[in-house]
Order: structure tokens, then sequence, then C-alpha cells
């Protein structure tokens, strides 16, 4: 008998968790000029020399690894199959290809067109796309 | 017959990831705060984005460095592995000559890297040394000091020399685990040395052969401390692999953006290979 898991309510806390950091993260940010400076450190002279984009990049990552946590929830067992590199891959697999094709798509970007890296992030999402489809 | 399947066990491997989180993760993510900023002391940073990064994508200096470290990695493996299945090969399976042999390959891997670049220093002089004194006495003209070939031929030497008993005792642990039934078999159907080793041992010591190509690979990659005291990186730069490189300029130049960019650039690299080193070579033989 396969029981329906309730994955939605998971999903959900996940998301918010998410959210609910990364407003907490922007609610420290300085004042620079009367506007927020998304780029100054979130406590000056603190610990690991944090930013807001290097937080929101890891708060990310944690959210992606959350949410590959809560579809194997909804779904255990990995779905192991056999895509067209020919040998057989979970979903963690897939997500570990696609981040690591993704920074060297970002890297690619940088060295050979500019610093304008949002063309890198959409190519990288439809490479995502393209691993978690085909691989 | 179904597996039972228990999430609960994977606070089994809490202990572990808290570890791994202190050790690695953490000081990862200090090195991706550093590489988008700049700093000139005082723990006071400065928001730099992707400068460093193209900074280094575009430095003729790393990708010389970084060519210097795959270079030497591709070398090394190349003489590591065959070299560590032939010795393990022909060790002893039984009898005074095992406990010898292993202790005289255990040796190399108990001396300390410094010492082991201290060793090679002194041994290849010219002057005091006794390779380099014995080479010269002999009318070859080596001089690691002057010379990049010879530089470069003293540090692969001397790596060799230091690793390669890492992989004689992972594939002779391989070797000796290999039933007697296998060989009977092969004994019977009248089977050349050389198809039971393609055959039955090749085969059985694949994973440890994956283990020790990652290693080497790896160590060989982030090579520093031997190197560093036998040449310094030289002569000129002919020696300075990519760890040199990133010490000099974090610690030497205080350039911190710029070498964690370098950094991060780095180990995604020896992320890449070693997923396709272990991929190729987990599935290798499962397509069997």
């Amino acid at each position: 008998m396969t029981a329906t898991r309730r994955w939605q309510i998971p999903l959900i806390v996940v998301l918010i968790a998410y959210l609910a950091t990364a407003a907490l993260l922007a609610s420290v940010l300085p004042l620079k000029n009367g506007a927020i400076d998304w780029f100054a450190p979130l406590r000056a002279g603190g610990w690991m020399a944090w930013s807001f984009p290097t937080a929101l990049f890891f708060l990310t990552i944690a959210l992606l690894l959350a949410l590959m946590a809560v579809w194997e929830y909804a779904s255990p067992g990995g779905n192991p199959r056999v895509g067209i590199l020919r040998f057989e891959t979970t979903r963690g697999d897939r997500l570990f290809i696609s981040l690591l094709g993704s920074a060297f798509i970002h890297l690619a970007w940088l060295g050979l067109v500019g610093p304008n890296l949002w063309w890198a992030l959409g190519l990288s999402a439809v490479y995502a796309i393209g691993v978690f489809r085909y691989v | 017959m179904d597996k039972t399947w228990n999430n609960k066990a994977w606070f089994m491997v809490l202990p572990v990831l808290l570890l791994v989180a202190f050790s690695a993760v953490i000081p990862l993510m200090t090195v991706v705060n550093y590489s988008v900023q700049d700093t000139f002391g005082n723990n006071q940073f400065f928001w730099a984005g992707t400068e460093w990064f193209e900074e280094m994508l575009h430095s003729d200096r790393f990708w010389q460095a970084m060519a210097r470290s795959l270079i030497f990695s591709f070398v090394i493996l190349a003489i590591e592995i065959p070299l560590g299945i032939v010795i393990a090969l022909n060790m002893p399976r039984s009898g005074w000559g095992v406990p010898v042999c292993l202790v005289l390959m255990a040796l190399p891997l108990l001396i300390p890297w410094n010492v082991v670049g201290t060793i090679w220093q002194v041994f290849g002089r010219v002057d005091i040394g006794l390779l380099g004194y014995v080479m010269n006495a002999l009318g070859v003209d080596y001089n690691y000091v002057n010379d990049p070939l010879d530089a470069w031929v003293t540090v692969i030497v001397m790596d060799v020399w230091h690793w390669t008993s890492l992989v004689v005792l992972l594939c002779y642990a391989g070797l000796v685990s290999i039933p007697d039934a296998y060989y009977q078999a092969a004994k019977i159907d009248g089977a050349s040395r050389w198809s039971i080793f393609r055959h039955i041992q090749l085969p059985k010591i694949r994973r440890v052969l994956l283990i020790a190509v990652l290693l080497r690979f790896m160590d060989s990659f982030m090579i520093y401390t031997e190197p560093f005291v036998v040449t310094g990186g030289g002569p000129g730069n002919s020696t300075t692999f990519l760890s040199i490189d990133l010490v000099k300029m974090a610690v030497g130049q205080f350039d911190l953006g710029p070498a964690a960019a370098m950094s991060i650039i780095y180990f995604l690299i020896i992320l890449l290979f070693s997923w396709v080193f272990y991929t190729v070579m987990t599935n290798s033989g499962s397509e069997r």
C-alpha cells in the first residue's frame, strides 16, 4: 500500500523559513543616503565577513537542499535512472551536476563575456532543467 | 525482499555532518565571502563583486600555475598508478617477506612532508647532496636550482618516492583479498599471467584503485610543502604550482580577495576532476 504523503506542508514551511530568513538578513542591512545598502557588510567587523548577496547565495543552496528533502519525502527512492550520460543518476546526483555545471557556466561567462551574470544565471537554469530532464 | 527504509537513520550521520561543517563548510563560506570583497586589514571589508574572479580568469599567472599543476598531477598519476600496481603484484603473499615489504613500503608515508622536502633538497644539491654529486660525476649536467627541467624531475621523483607506497599498499590490500578459487579456475583454463591480471586482478582491485587515483590526484593537485621546501617555486616560476601561487598571493601579498577567488576556482576544478574520476571508475565496472 502506498500512503499519500502530505508534502505540501513541509514545502510551505521550507519556503516560509527561506523568505523569513532572507527578510531578517535584509532588515539588518545599514542605510546609505536613505536607501538600503545591499552590498554593505551584514555586521561591520563581524565574523566571516558576511554580506547580504553571499548570505542569500548560501541560503538559496540550503533552500535547494531542503526542497530536495521535501521531494524525497513526497516521492522516496531518489528516482534513479539511466539518462543520456549512460550511467545511473539519482535526483541528488542531478542536483550536484546542475550546481557544478552552473558554477562553470558562470565562470565561463565572466571570463569570456563580462560581469553581467543574469544571462549566465538564465543559461544555468536552462542547463539545470535539461539535467533534471535528460541526465 | 524489499529493504526497510527508515529516514531516522539520517540522524546517525549528524555528528559527521557537524564536524565537516566546522572543518570545511564554514571555512569555505568564509572564502566565498572574501572572494567578492576587498579588505585593507582591520577586518573591514568593501564590496568588490565579481572583480577578483575576472582578474583571475584573465591572469596569465593564474593559467600558467594551473597548467603546471595539471601537468604535474597527470605525470604523477601516469607514473605512480602503474608503478604501484606492478610493485603490489610482485610483493610476496606469504612468509617473512610480507612484513619486510609492508614496513619498507610504509616508511616513506610516515615521514612528514616538510622533512621529505628537506631530505630531497639536500639529496639533490650538487655540492653536498649524494644525488647531485653522483649525477654530475657521471657527466649529467644536473642542477635543480638553475635548470627548470631538473627542478621538475626532482619534484616528480620526490613525489613518486613519497607516495607510490600508498598506491602499492592499497593495491596489495585489494590483491590479497581475492579468493584463491579465482586463480585455481584460471590455472585450469590455462590463463596467461596477463589474462589473470586483466580479467581477475584488475577488476577486483578496481575499487581500491579508484581510491588511489582520487587520493593521488587531489593530493598532487594540491601539493605545496614538498616543492616549496625543495625549489621554493623556482627556478623562476617553473615549479610554482597553484597552491604555492595561492599562498604567495594570500600570505605574501595579503591579496585576500584575489586569493579567495583563486581558491574557489581551484576548489571547483578539484571537485570536477574528482567527480569525473569517481563516476568513470565506478560505472566502468557496473556495465559488465
